[in-house]
């Protein structure tokens, strides 16, 4: 204590200007929470059009435009003070309804860099504008302004250099700066984004109107192949709605980063949200792929806590285990009612591999080839507004006949009301028997041909179809051992000497809570004294296993997720190599009838139009693929 | 070292020690058998660092020495050589070569040196006694069934043998569970097996003992210490490692109040649990077993392809009584009992149930019921 500067020793008040420096930690971390603090109180202000300029990855500058309410003089310069907003009452921390409510962003900023905000309300006759340097303020003095805000973020983090040491390099911010927007942008597709600066190419969202507008506008940021590639959700239950569009397990990414969850429009990154989708997705898909996902939860404000942490990224639910019974649920009912629909993906990546083999003859026109990669570029939807100011829906896709009720239409809305094709009266091959014309309007068409012993050819109105035999029919052996075992229960081996798994306190009190999940499952435990539990029966159909190990990791799910799939997932790889060693292999040949029956049992079962390991069971080529492939069209 | 054996006596002794030596080694000493020229014999031998079994033949000895070849190789050559043949086995100069003749057949392999190979075998044991080698197998036979194969619980990856008194009598005992059955079998303790340490016998040993008794009539010299047991049947020695663990108290899961007595024919019952089990497709399918009013009914459903019951006359005289069962439990069960009638003391669908032959206490085997 000697040695310490005497004026430490006393506790004193902090000034207002540190105050916001050591706010500004939390809620300005990088230029990125910046662009995400200013658009925020863009949309709360009711804009139309959002304009975000950035230079040097946003450390140099951030310009956001809108046209919004704007501020009177008054406000203005109350704005800039900490815990001053116009968005929370004294009442309403409970029932939050605007993406801002803590009044630290204005001041966390203007404490870090050069701010400056010209604003022009309504009622004011001109605009008005000041400017924060470092916590020092201006004077509001007039200025030249159509109504709505504009503010200038220069020099971020001058005033803290240790801050601008730990930013990641100008390209990652500069990504990370668009991915706010994207996150921002994907829940309102009624406002106009738009991105640009000296550190990046201009990107627009333009403004969409109209029924399908969420759709078009997901379509704008993630790229057509997941508005092809994707179902719709709609569910409620217990007034929590869940809506969006959830892609289908065939179309699936390394990385978890193309999954976006908001929470009342407030874009968030939770964990328990993140958990469900991994367990709505966990019978679909290898454990190592992640699903594309958009989904917004609609729900009381009273129901959901955002102000768990100051970037309110994370949220606390009311009923955590009905949002993700509901997320769970409600994607599993949508993928199981699109049957056997598989990503298109795979059939445009046929396309792909079609290509590099086809060497056209040096007379043959150049066009044509270039105009190969862009088989699908009449439907294709720009992410920059300069491609496509009007997005047209795509033509293949009927959204409006998608629907839980329908399983066998879906996705193939197309094949049944396309007009009349030149397949029906071309290559019938003679010796196909008259009674499979019947089946060329199905969604898998009718059976021509078993190619290598495993391939089914098969013909559609619209085009053809490559089925892998055993895989489709590997998933349907699955998806019948477990309709069995839901129907009969599992049975449950009772140990003659009970399993004693030592854990922690903290461990075996969350496995005790799920006891009765487990026991379902076939898992019974037991408390065994305070830290220890004792494994009474197991499900039969794991055989001998390491019981303490998955006791173990169902523990870690728990105290990590607060949910654990580990039992049935286990469950559901002994079916699924029990449906790979009891399917039809390939080697096998078939005859018509037995491949037109395939064909009709995947049209009618959940989950077929994917392998246990989320590979394509069958895919695709459109006759105007085709055609494509010759130059014809 | 060069030496002359008859084939047939080398190949009964390869045909013991070669089945020690595993089939892919990282270590190449491991692979080959240690021949020894001494005296009269030829001593074989082979480890696998858990198990070590030695053999001798007798031989005429030429040049005394010791050497290691291919185990597997020699096996197989010797297997080949025709019937009635002599062996000659002679080391050349160079030191890495053997040379083996018979008859036309001549075969050069490669050596590794004696001192290379591993001995496991020293120690000093501190019980010795003699078994019947009819006695010993009946204990490794009946119980071999139940040892666990789950590698966590290691400790359940062997038979306990160890002694224990009852109603006066020192009993010799052999237990094995994998925690959801448990067999146990037993006779009167041998002279010199007075305390002794309780020892687990590991799978492979287990495996080996059962196809080392040929001669069921013979004395089998059993030397223990705690962590090795050694078998000597007659020329043929093997020892072991023991499992270094401690075995559970199974005395506890042993259930001593079941009073529901269910008296089978232990053949018609096995037939009828074999026939009702087809229909089950799945592994471990229950078999529902319904007793009462002097009938036992067996019934299987498998919603994919069917039911079967099947009935038998029993001898039962308590309330009635449902009780699941695995198929491939029971049918192992029922495989172990040596007399024609079984008894089944039931308790209850959620307590394990003992099964035993009928008036005899040598040999019982406690089965977990199953819930469906």
């Amino acid at each position: 204590m000697q040695n310490h500067p005497s004026n430490l020793t006393h506790v004193r008040q902090l000034s207002d200007d540190m105050i916001n420096r050591i706010a500004a930690g939390e809620v300005i971390e990088r230029p990125a929470s910046v662009v995400k603090e200013l658009v925020e109180n863009a949309i709360d202000a009711g804009a139309t059009r959002i304009d975000v300029t950035t230079a040097g990855g946003g450390t140099t500058l951030i310009r956001v435009v809108d046209d919004g309410f704007g501020m009177t003089r008054p406000d203005l310069a109350l704005a800039i003070e900490r815990h001053c907003t116009s968005k929370l009452t004294d009442e309403a921390l409970l029932a939050i309804e605007t993406l801002g409510f803590r009044g630290e962003a204005l001041p966390s900023i203007g404490s870090v860099a050069r701010l400056s905000i010209a604003t022009r309300h309504a009622s004011e006759p001109h605009g008005w504008e000041l400017s924060v340097e470092g916590g020092i303020k201006s004077a509001p003095r007039p200025a030249a302004l159509t109504l709505g805000t504009r503010i200038e973020v220069r020099d971020l983090f001058f005033a803290t250099p240790a801050r601008l040491k730990f930013l990641r390099g100008e390209r990652a911010e500069t990504t990370a700066i668009a991915d706010v927007i994207k996150r921002l942008a994907m829940a309102r597709p009624d406002i106009r984004f738009q991105i640009s600066g000296s550190d990046r190419g201009t990107t627009t969202y333009t403004s969409i109107a109209g029924p399908d507008a969420h759709l078009v506008r997901i379509a704008q940021i993630l790229g057509e192949d997941f508005a092809e590639n994707a179902v719709p959700l709609d569910f409620e239950r217990d007034g929590i709605r869940l809506t969006g569009f959830a892609g289908l397990p065939t179309f699936h990414r390394a990385a978890a980063t193309h999954q976006f969850f908001s929470v009342n429009g407030r874009p968030v990154r939770d964990k328990l949200l993140l958990g469900a989708l991994r367990g709505a997705y966990m019978d679909v898909m290898a454990s190592d792929r992640h699903s594309v996902v958009v989904i917004d939860i609609a729900l009381p404000p009273e129901e959901v806590d955002v102000n768990v942490h100051p970037t309110k990224a994370d949220v606390r639910f009311r009923e955590p285990q009905t949002v993700r019974g509901l997320i769970v649920s409600g994607i599993r009912a949508a993928l199981s009612a699109t049957g056997h629909r598989a990503s298109t993906t795979g059939g445009r990546a046929t396309l792909a591999a079609l290509r590099p083999g086809w060497q056209p003859a040096p007379a043959y026109p150049a066009p044509a080839q270039a105009s190969l990669p862009r088989v699908h570029s009449g439907q294709t939807m720009g992410i920059g507004g300069s491609r496509a100011p009007e997005i047209p829906r795509p033509a293949s896709w009927d959204w409006q006949a998608m629907g839980p009720a329908a399983p066998a239409a879906n996705g193939f809305a197309e094949g049944e009301t396309g007009q009349d094709s030149p397949v029906h009266h071309a290559n019938e091959p003679p010796s196909a028997p008259t009674l499979d014309a019947s089946f060329l309007s199905h969604p898998l068409g009718t059976a021509r041909a078993q190619l290598h012993e495993n391939y089914i050819v098969s013909q559609t109105e619209d085009g053809m179809i490559l089925v892998d035999a055993h895989a489709a029919h590997e998933r349907l052996t699955y998806e019948r051992l477990k309709r069995q075992r839901a129907e009969t229960g599992v049975a449950r081996q009772m140990l003659l000497i009970p399993e004693i798994v030592e854990l922690t306190a903290d461990e075996a009190g969350a496995l005790l809570a799920a006891a009765d999940d487990l026991a379902s499952a076939g898992l019974v435990i037991e408390s065994f004294g305070g830290q220890a539990i004792a494994v009474r029966e197991v499900p039969v159909l794991l055989g001998k296993f390491d019981i303490a190990r998955l006791v173990r990791d169902i523990a870690d799910d728990l105290t990590d997720q607060g949910i654990s799939n580990r039992v049935e997932t286990r469950i559901n790889r002994v079916l699924s190599t029990v449906a790979c060693h009891g399917s039809v292999r390939t080697g096998r040949r078939l005859t018509l009838p037995e491949m037109d029956a395939l064909l009709r049992e995947m049209e009618v079962t959940p989950n077929s139009g994917q392998c246990n390991h989320g590979r394509p069971t069958w895919v695709e080529l459109k006759l105007a693929d085709i055609e494509r492939l010759f130059g014809r069209s | 070292m060069k030496v002359t054996v008859e084939r047939a006596h080398l190949l009964k002794a390869l045909n013991h020690v070669h089945r020690i030596v595993e089939r892919r080694n990282t270590i190449p000493i491991l692979s080959n058998v240690l021949l020894r020229a001494e005296g009269d014999d030829l001593r074989l031998k082979a480890t696998d660092l858990d198990i070590d079994v030695a053999e001798r033949v007798p031989a005429v000895i030429s040049e005394p020495g010791a050497t290691t070849v291919p185990a597997h190789m020699l096996y197989d050559i010797v297997r080949k050589l025709p019937d009635g043949s002599q062996v000659e086995l002679a080391t050349r100069p160079d030191g890495a070569t053997i040379d083996l003749r018979s008859g036309r057949s001549k075969f050069s392999l490669q050596m590794l040196p004696e001192s290379d190979f591993p001995d496991i075998t020293a120690g000093v044991f501190t019980h010795k006694f003699d078994i019947l080698a009819s006695d010993l197998k009946r204990l490794v036979d009946r119980t071999q069934f139940a040892i666990s194969t789950e590698e966590t619980r290691y400790y359940l990856n062997g038979i306990y043998f160890h002694t224990v008194e009852v109603g006066g009598d020192l009993r010799f005992r052999a237990v094995a569970t994998d925690g959801h059955r448990l067999a146990q079998a037993e006779f009167i303790a041998p002279h010199g097996a007075e305390g002794m340490p309780g020892v687990i016998v590991p799978r492979k040993t287990v495996g080996e003992i059962q196809k080392l008794v040929e001669d069921p009539e013979a004395q089998v010299t059993v030397e223990l210490s705690d962590s090795k047991i050694r078998l000597s049947f007659g020329e043929v020695v093997l020892t072991s490692k023991l499992i270094d663990g401690t075995f559970p108290d199974y005395g506890r899961v042993i259930p001593q109040g079941n009073d529901k007595d269910l008296i089978v024919d232990r053949s018609e019952f096995a037939a009828a649990v074999d026939r009702v089990s087809t229909i089950s497709s799945e592994r471990g399918r229950a078999v529902k077993l319904t007793v009462g009013d002097g009938r036992l009914t067996l019934s299987v459903t498998n919603p994919d392809s069917g039911s079967a019951t099947e009935e038998l006359g029993v001898e039962y005289e308590s309330e009635p009584l449902d009780i699941g069962f695995n198929s491939r439990y029971l049918l192992e069960i029922a495989g172990q009992l040596e007399t024609d009638t079984a008894i089944f003391r039931l308790a209850d669908p959620g307590s394990p149930t003992l099964i035993q032959d009928r008036g005899r206490d040598n040999a019982l085997y406690v089965l977990m019921p199953m819930r469906v």
